[in-house]
């Protein structure tokens, strides 16, 4: 059943995060990250379903994903009326990404949102309704979701598509730095000193990380340790970034529930590694 | 589990294994203060309308228990349009239908009866599904029936999503989170009126919570004030409409309903995308004006009326004026023109019981009134459901000698169309002012009789004159409400 050490780590890293979900569901455990716990089991769901079965099937749980962070966003923004055709184009985009994904059609993945879907959910709009004021924001608004949620989210299956293990050093690299930041609690700390904190304290730990991982990702050394430093950075920036927008959303940190940002928040460290980390790997090791 | 008379075990796990999944997975609930339920037997749930979602929502929060022993409030009409859809929601739900066209029926009966069986009810006391967002004001049914049951506590409810979900006139429902608020129970004492309003500040209230809270941009104009200008051919209606609403947009978003479509913004007419229904009816227009005997004019101009008709329904929807400014107004014209071609039949009385039918209002003559037989035209629109017609909130009658607009007719060089002519213009002006003393004396309506023959700056004077008091009289109107 197992072929290699990354298959059977992937494999174990599930089981571990089943348990703790279901621990934690059934109320017998309480986890520092609150509900963070489920996301990352979805994760490794995606990857043990990838390795054991197929990706084309796995795909689908990050496409569950992307659908319910987008479905969050969309129910926290300001849609009109006459945004629903767009709104359900943007909902309709995340079928066509895990088909382009499935196929291994690079070329089509990385133009399908920003090019396509960018071009014809302005037009949505306009057949949506007549009210002209307010179409940019709303084009700006949907365009936003769908580039954050569905297409960044994207990347991280078509980095699987190139080895299972490589998405998964991402994904533990990324859930290290949340870790730090949980117990740092630094969305206590005002906008830079949080940033340069939470880079300075995860950096040396991502570094080993991506170090020790370097012979089952495939990933040479001096890449690793690049990869080492970038992660954290793009952490920190995709964390600051998304805290930025969250307070514009009206979400209460101290209170999240899913609707009210808590798919987000546990997503936001990932939007920004995941496209940046793909092509850094893209362009250099494949 | 014991599911009494009214919903079978079936349809209780249907409620709990099948609706409240696809909730949950399409749409996304939560259900905030569930435990308000707790410890109640009997209860009136009341909450905001904005969608047809609330009824599967309210019934998601309902504890296991308390399913097949609740019944919502709904509208027999609406659900009846479509046999199957009635079926279901009859076997669902259960609910006390309410026939609202049924002048004699006590709407509360029903209610009564299964309070008193027992069961709960659902009502929304804002009456029909409100504008997606808004709170309207609660009629006073809830106020009357809690009077009755003042040992049943209420419940009030606030949703939030299903606005944005599945909002009023969607074609389509969108995954997007719903929110139940569910306040704690209130046992009220008092008179019904002050019940009533109590009960809307406590959804209020929910409403403003935090839980509910959401990123909003701020448009929104949905108290708008139609205003039409009324008058026979060659008064000059359309050109004080026009320069009415030029006038208007220096302060307002206005959108002036004409033989046009225009919209006017910081007083210079901007750009607007055009409607469907206003091409169609352009042409409609056009063609009855070309008729050559006032039997070939009757159905293209009553085509033409529906079509503006509905066309402000559009312009409110898709253009969010805060001024409507209409040249005629499809309802009144309706009616004044009938003068013209039923003649003394029309007295004061019939064309108030016109208006109320054509308006599609509760105190509507109801079907078996001779008006019917006297007036088959209107007993057709009624049962074609074409009697929703928009009652303007102010109007201005321009009333000039049919000399004098016979004169200006001939002066435009046009094609002169089939009722212009002195005698015909004589009786429709009689029939405007007979329509502006039935607005004023029994609907209570704002008009301005202005005199057409004077000079048009006094003539614009005096109308924008009356339109700044009818805007202080709405704002002091709308401060006493709330």
């Amino acid at each position: 059943m197992f072929h290699s050490i990354p298959q059977t780590v992937t494999f174990a890293l599930f089981l571990v995060l089943t348990v703790l979900a279901i621990l934690k569901r059934m109320g017998r455990i309480r986890l520092p990250l609150d509900s963070y716990v489920y996301y990352l089991w979805a994760f490794f769901l995606f990857f043990a379903v990838s390795d054991f079965l197929s990706l084309k099937v796995g795909i689908w749980v990050l496409g569950v994903i992307s659908f319910l962070s987008l479905r969050e966003y969309f129910s926290m923004v300001d849609i009109r009326l006459q945004d629903r055709w767009a709104v359900l184009g943007a909902y309709l985009s995340i079928p066509f990404m895990i088909h382009y994904i499935q196929i291994a059609w690079y070329g089509l993945f990385i133009i399908s949102i920003p090019v396509y879907a960018f071009l014809v959910i302005p037009f949505l709009i306009t057949l949506g309704g007549k009210e002209i004021k307010g179409s940019i924001l709303s084009t700006g608004i949907i365009d936003l979701g769908l580039f954050l949620f569905v297409y960044c989210i994207g990347h991280i299956g078509y980095l699987a598509l190139f080895a299972t293990f490589k998405a998964v050093m991402l994904i533990v690299a990324v859930a290290l730095c949340d870790i730090n930041a949980y117990i740092l609690k630094v969305y206590r700390k005002p906008p830079p000193e949080r940033f340069v904190l939470l880079y300075a304290v995860t950096t040396p730990q991502t570094l080993v990380l991506t170090w020790v991982l370097s012979p089952w990702t495939g990933i040479p050394y001096e890449h690793s340790v690049v990869l080492g430093f970038l992660i954290p950075f793009l952490v920190a920036m995709g964390r600051h970034t998304m805290d930025f927008l969250m307070a514009d959303l009206g979400v209460d940190e101290r209170n999240l529930r899913p609707g009210r940002g808590q798919v987000i928040a546990n997503l936001r460290s990932f939007l920004y590694t995941a496209p940046m980390v793909f092509h850094y790997i893209r362009y250099f090791l494949t | 589990m014991n599911a009494p008379a009214g919903k079978s075990l079936l349809c209780v796990f249907i409620h709990l294994f099948l609706l409240r999944s696809l909730l949950k997975l399409f749409f996304g609930v939560n259900i905030l203060g569930r435990e308000n339920f707790d410890d109640l037997e009997q209860f009136m749930v009341i909450s905001n309308h904005n969608s047809h979602l609330d009824i599967l929502l309210l019934f998601a929060s309902l504890p296991r228990k308390h399913i097949p022993r609740t019944r919502p409030v709904a509208a027999e009409e609406y659900f009846s349009r479509n046999r199957i859809l009635y079926k279901l929601v009859g076997y669902l739900f259960d609910p006390i239908w309410i026939v609202r066209e049924d002048k004699d029926a006590d709407p509360l009966g029903e209610m009564r009866k299964a309070l008193m069986s027992g069961q709960s009810v659902i009502i929304f006391p804002e009456g029909t599904r409100g504008e997606p967002g808004h709170i309207a004001s609660f009629k006073t049914g809830i106020g009357r029936l809690s009077e009755s049951f003042q040992d049943i506590p209420i419940i009030p409810v606030f949703l939030s999503g299903p606005e944005k979900a599945y909002p009023k006139s969607a074609w389509f429902p969108l995954p997007v989170w719903n929110e139940v608020i569910i306040g704690p129970p209130h046992v009220c004492a008092g008179d019904c009126y002050n019940i009533t309003m109590g009960l809307e500040m406590t959804i209020r209230a929910l409403a403003s919570t935090l839980a509910s809270g959401r990123h909003t941009r701020p448009v929104s104009h949905k108290n708008d004030l139609s205003l039409a200008v009324l008058g026979i051919d060659g008064s000059g209606k359309s050109t004080l409409s026009q320069e009415l609403a030029r006038s208007l947009s220096e302060k307002a978003r206005v959108c002036l309903v004409t033989d046009d479509l225009e919209l006017y913004e910081g007083g210079k007419r901007s750009e607007i995308q055009p409607l469907f229904t206003e091409k169609v009816r352009e042409a409609v227009g056009k063609y009855a004006k070309e008729a050559k005997s006032l039997k070939h004019y009757k159905i293209p101009k009553l085509t033409e009326l529906l079509l503006r008709n509905h066309l402000l329904g559009q312009v409110r929807r898709w253009y969010n004026p805060e001024i409507i400014c209409q040249d005629g107004s499809p309802l009144l014209n309706l009616t004044a023109w009938s003068t013209l071609y039923k003649g003394d039949a029309v007295d004061a009385e019939t064309c108030a019981d016109a208006i109320r039918i054509l308006a599609g209002r509760d105190d509507a003559p109801d079907r078996g009134d001779a008006i019917y037989s006297r007036f088959p035209e209107l007993d057709a629109m009624k049962r074609a459901k074409l009697t929703s017609m928009w009652m303007p909130d102010a109007v201005i009658m321009l009333d000039v000698e049919p000399e004098i607009s016979m004169d200006r007719i001939a002066s435009r060089g046009e094609r002169v169309q089939v009722h212009e002519s002195t005698e015909k213009l004589a009786r429709l002006r009689d029939g405007y002012l007979m329509v502006c003393d039935v607005l004023k004396s029994v609907f209570g309506l704002p008009v301005m009789v202005i005199d057409g023959g004077q000079d048009f700056e006094t003539v614009t004077a005096s109308a924008l004159e009356f339109i700044k008091r009818t805007e202080e009289e709405r704002a002091d109107n709308g401060n006493r409400l709330h």
